[in-house]
C-alpha cells in the first residue's frame, strides 16, 4: 500500500497470534527490546489507527497493537461477546512475556480498563482516550437511541431477525472508490479531515467486486448482548494499575461525557490523572499526536 | 437429525419423537446435550424436537469462541423458523433461553415450561466486575483454561461463560411480560433473582417441577392459548 500521509508510519514487524482459536493480527513499530506498550483501537478502526501515535511513542517504547476480532487483517469470529475480546487482550499480553503499559482509545480503551481490571498483574500504567463507556441509557446518545428501539423484548426480535440474515453477509456496501470510503466516514467522524481518512481507508479496506469496503466484519457491529452504562464504572474499583484518562475538549459526534457523568465515574478509579488535549475531539491521537504522545510518554514514565 | 444454519455455524435439531399433534422444542442445560429429553419424549401427546445448542452435541462451535443467552436465542429461533409455532420445554439455561425467545417471538412460542438445571443458576445481579476481586481472578483463570482446550470432547469447554454472563434479572423480566404463557416448574427451592423476577409476570403460572406432570399441563396452556 502506498498511501502517506504526513508523521504517519506504519508498523515495522507484523505477526500473527491466536487466541481462542482465531487468528489475530498483531503490528509493532519500535526497539523490541524496549518496554512494550500495547495500543487497543476503537470500533470500526484498526491498527493503523496508531500511525501518527506509535512512531512517537517509540522513540522510548517497544509498540504493540493488534487488529481486534472482525476488525482490520484479524479474522472474523462466528459470534460476538464483549468478554472474548477481553480474552483476546489478555492473551496479546501474555504473549509479550513481561509487564507492559495498556493504552485504549474509545471501545479500546473499555477493553484495556477490563483487561487491567481482570488480569492486573502485568499491567503497569494504564491509559484511556476517550474511552469510558457510553452515557446512561437515561440520556442516549445518538448510537444508543439507533440500538435501543422498541421494548426490550422489541430487541430481541430485531437481533433475531437482523441475525437470519446477516450470516451471509460479508460486508457493508461497497463504496466505488477509496474517495467515497472516506467520505461516508467522514460523516460519522466530521472531525477527522479527507486527508487522513483516505490513508485510513487504503490501510484497512479491501476490494469488493468494482468497489472497496473497509475490512470490518458487520456482525461484529451487533449482538454482544444487553449492556449497562451504570455497569461500567463500579468495577474501576478493582483496577490496580494507575489510570490516565484523557478527553478532547471539543464536542464531538462519539463523547465526551458530560463532566458530570464523567467525574461520577473517574472517582471509581483508585489512582486517577486526567488530562485534556486542547483543541482536539474524541480521536485526539489522530488530531493532536504531538501532545497525546507527551502526555502518555509523561505519565507512563512516572508509573 | 436435520442442521440448520443459525447464523454463520450449523446447530442439529433431533427429533425424539415423530407424533401427529402440538410440536413441543426441548433446550437442554448447559453442558446438556438433546439426548437428555429421550426419556421424556414419549410423555408428550405430539412431535417432540429438541435441539443441541451451539458449542454442544452435534451442534457446530463457533470460531472465536463467544457464547451469550441471545446467541443461543439464535440457535432456537433457527429451530422454530422449522417447526412453525411450537411449545418450548427449557431446563436451567434452556430455561433462560426459552424464556428470551418466549419474549423475543410471542406468536410463535404458544407457551413455554422451565425447569431448573445448570447454567444461570447462579447468574447474578451485579456484573462480573463487581464480583470480589479474587472471585474475578478464578474466573478469568477458568476462562483462560478453557479457551486452551477447546477440542475437548461432548461441549465447547468455553460455554462455561454463560455459567455467569451477568444479565439483570429485570431483562428476562421484560421477556416474560411479553411472552404469551410460562410455566414455572417449581419444588420451593430457592431460583435465581432472573427467575424469582419473572414468574411475577401476568404470562406466568406456577407449575409442577415434575417433568411429566409439568408437560400435561404445557398440553393445556397451549390448547387454551391457540
Amino acid at each position: 500500500m502506498d498511501a502517506t500521509y504526513p508523521g504517519a508510519v506504519a508498523p515495522e514487524r507484523h505477526r500473527t497470534l491466536t487466541s481462542l482459536g482465531l487468528r489475530l493480527h498483531v503490528a509493532e513499530w519500535g526497539d523490541p527490546a524496549a518496554e512494550p506498550v500495547l495500543l487497543l483501537h476503537g470500533f470500526y478502526d484498526h491498527v493503523h489507527a496508531f500511525d501518527l501515535l506509535a512512531p512517537l511513542l517509540a522513540e522510548r517504547f517497544r509498540v504493540v497493537s493488534y487488529d481486534a476480532r472482525g476488525h482490520g487483517e484479524s479474522e472474523w469470529p462466528d459470534s460476538y461477546a464483549w468478554q472474548t475480546d477481553v480474552l483476546d487482550a489478555i492473551h496479546v499480553l501474555r504473549d509479550l512475556g513481561r509487564p507492559a503499559h495498556v493504552v485504549g482509545h474509545s471501545r479500546g480503551g473499555g477493553l484495556a480498563t477490563d483487561c487491567a481490571a481482570q488480569y492486573p498483574d502485568p499491567v503497569r500504567g494504564l491509559v484511556v482516550l476517550d474511552g469510558f463507556g457510553p452515557p446512561p441509557l437515561s440520556q442516549p446518545n445518538a448510537f444508543q437511541r439507533h440500538r435501543l428501539q422498541g421494548s426490550v423484548p422489541q430487541q430481541l426480535t430485531t437481533w433475531l431477525d437482523w441475525r437470519r440474515g446477516v450470516a451471509a453477509r460479508r460486508t457493508f456496501a461497497p463504496a466505488s472508490s477509496l474517495e467515497e470510503l472516506a467520505a461516508r466516514r467522514q460523516v460519522q467522524n466530521p472531525r477527522l479531515s479527507l486527508e487522513w481518512l483516505r490513508y485510513f481507508a487504503a490501510h484497512g479496506s479491501r476490494r469488493v467486486g468494482e468497489g472497496f469496503a473497509w475490512n470490518f466484519d458487520p456482525m461484529a457491529s451487533r449482538g454482544a448482548g444487553p449492556f449497562r452504562p451504570e455497569w461500567i464504572a463500579p468495577g474501576w474499583r478493582r483496577l490496580k494499575a494507575p489510570m490516565l484518562a484523557v478527553v478532547g475538549d471539543e464536542p464531538d459526534t462519539w463523547g465526551p461525557l458530560d463532566e458530570s457523568i464523567l467525574s461520577e465515574r473517574l472517582a471509581n478509579v483508585p489512582v486517577l490523572t486526567r488530562a485534556t488535549v486542547q483543541g482536539a475531539g474524541h480521536f485526539m491521537h489522530i488530531e493532536k499526536p504531538r501532545e497525546t504522545a507527551a502526555l502518555i510518554r509523561d505519565f507512563l514514565e512516572a508509573a | 437429525m436435520l442442521r440448520l444454519r443459525s447464523g454463520r455455524t450449523d446447530v442439529a435439531l433431533h427429533t425424539l419423537r415423530d407424533a401427529a399433534g402440538p410440536t413441543l422444542l426441548c433446550l437442554h442445560a448447559l453442558r446438556g446435550r438433546a439426548a437428555d429429553f429421550a426419556e421424556l419424549a414419549p410423555h408428550w401427546p405430539g412431535r417432540v424436537l429438541a435441539l443441541d445448542f451451539s458449542g454442544h452435541g452435534a451442534s457446530d462451535r463457533p470460531r472465536g469462541g463467544s457464547y451469550t443467552p441471545e446467541l443461543l436465542a439464535g440457535d432456537a429461533d433457527a429451530a422454530l423458523a422449522h417447526t412453525g409455532n411450537a411449545c418450548v420445554l427449557g431446563v436451567g439455561l434452556g430455561a433462560y433461553v426459552a424464556l428470551l425467545l418466549a419474549g423475543g417471538r410471542p406468536s410463535r412460542v404458544q407457551a413455554a415450561y422451565l425447569l431448573p438445571g445448570a447454567g444461570l443458576e447462579g447468574s447474578r445481579t451485579l456484573p462480573h466486575t463487581l464480583v470480589s476481586g479474587e472471585a474475578l481472578r478464578a474466573e478469568v483463570a477458568r476462562l483462560l483454561e478453557a479457551a486452551s482446550h477447546r477440542d475437548a470432547p461432548g461441549f465447547d469447554p468455553m460455554v462455561c461463560a454463560l455459567d455467569a454472563d451477568p444479565r439483570p434479572p429485570d431483562y428476562a423480566r421484560a421477556h416474560a411480560d411479553a411472552a404469551t404463557r410460562l410455566l414455572f416448574g417449581e419444588d420451593g427451592e430457592l431460583r435465581p433473582p432472573w427467575w424469582e423476577m419473572s414468574r411475577e409476570s401476568a404470562a406466568a403460572l406456577r407449575a409442577p417441577s415434575d417433568p411429566r406432570a409439568g408437560l400435561t399441563m404445557l398440553y393445556a396452556s397451549a390448547e387454551a392459548t391457540s
